[in-house]
């Protein structure tokens, strides 16, 4: 194949794994940072109801 | 005490910004003997000097070489030069009508001023940065209106314009939103995608950028306004599912547009969509107090109105500001 070609597949990989990494990295970081504590009661009583709806 | 000192502390970043706009429109002009030149109308061109130049020179038109900046062989006859009350003032006159949307230059080699050589000029003669701008600002807004003339974005317009309440708040969700997702489009496309020509890829990139802005100010929200997330809801996620927010990234991206201009075209498509929820939002809140046959009731009535203001819109199309 045209090394061209590969040279711009590669580069496209390498692109969107990084930006997918950063942005994972960043919304991961953010959620820490501004984590909101939820009632765990919440989950509890979600869990004992039915749930098909 | 501890909240004055924070507010202070972002005080900067606008002061930053508001200098990096308007750097982005001042004109550099490299002879300081030329204080301005502009068009005067589609057959003029004006240039004002800081002094007076010699009358012999300035009324020979062969002294005014003009081009279009991108064009700058084909050279555009001055059929003749007329000089202002002030003798400072200089219009250049045309017998054809200019194309004011380009960059004009008109070239000077040495003018003479009192027996003095006042050195060459290269003078760049364009229609004002702001109005261009502007003119971006209220295209995107009203005369390209997203939803109405390029009806994108149908399903959340009608999804969510039961209410006015929930109009504006997807609105302003939207318009921040695209805002923050356009700029870092405008970014990535302008030195990562371009110049590694992966422009191909610019559609899972932008949709990418779009899931991240979203999900960003879903997590910040949550924290530091819970009251205004409450009120937006389930309207945050839905903006994902906007094709409005895609459109504009890449329309930016085939236009070519500088920052400002992408800002301008972001903010004029969020506040078009803004605008149009809220008309829609308006006249649905009527429509359930009229008397609407039953067969029309509910969403077809709504497809009516929908069409109604398209149709309204229209008489925008084609409109040309500054």
């Amino acid at each position: 194949m045209d090394p061209v070609l590969i040279k711009l597949a590669i580069g496209g990989i390498a692109f969107l794994g990084c930006i997918g990494l950063l942005f994972g990295i960043g919304l991961a970081l953010a959620a820490q940072k501004f984590a909101v504590e939820g009632d765990p009661k919440v989950e509890e009583v979600l869990e004992v109801l039915a749930g098909a709806q | 005490m501890n909240a004055s000192i924070k507010r202070s502390a972002f005080r900067p970043v606008w002061l930053v910004l508001a200098l990096l706009f308007l750097l982005a429109g001042c004109e550099k002009i490299d002879n300081p003997f030329i204080k301005k030149g502009g068009f005067k109308d589609a057959r003029s061109i004006m240039i004002e000097f800081a002094g007076a130049p010699d009358a012999s020179w300035v009324s020979d038109p062969a002294n005014f070489k003009v081009f279009q900046k991108n064009n700058p062989d084909v050279l555009l006859p001055v059929k003749q030069v007329d000089v202002g009350p002030d003798k400072k003032t200089v219009f250049l006159k045309f017998g054809e009508d200019l194309d004011l949307k380009l960059a004009h230059t008109v070239s000077m080699a040495s003018i003479p001023s009192e027996g003095k050589d006042m050195g060459a000029s290269f003078l760049d003669v364009k229609k004002s940065y702001f109005g261009y701008l502007f003119s971006i600002l209220i295209g995107a807004m009203l005369i390209n209106n997203y939803v109405f003339t390029k009806y994108l974005g149908l399903c959340v317009f009608i999804g969510t314009s039961r209410k006015k309440s929930t109009a504006v708040g997807m609105g302003v969700t939207f318009t921040i939103v695209i805002v923050i997702s356009a700029m870092i489009s405008w970014f990535l496309y302008q030195f990562v995608l371009k110049p590694y020509r992966l422009d191909f890829l610019q559609v899972v990139t932008f949709i990418g950028l779009v899931s991240l802005t979203v999900q960003a100010v879903d997590t910040i929200l949550r924290k530091v306004n819970p009251a205004l997330f409450k009120a937006f809801g389930v309207y945050l996620v839905l903006v994902i599912a906007n094709c409005v927010i895609i459109a504009v990234p890449l329309t930016l991206a085939s236009a070519e547009y500088n920052a400002a201009e992408s800002f301008m075209l972001a903010l004029g498509a969020g506040g078009g969509f803004l605008l149009a929820l809220f008309l829609m939002a308006s006249s649905r809140e009527r429509l359930e107090l009229a008397n609407v046959p039953p067969t029309y009731r509910g969403l077809p009535i709504a497809f009516v109105a929908t069409g109604l203001f398209a149709l309204a819109f229209m008489g925008f199309s084609g409109m040309a500001i500054f």
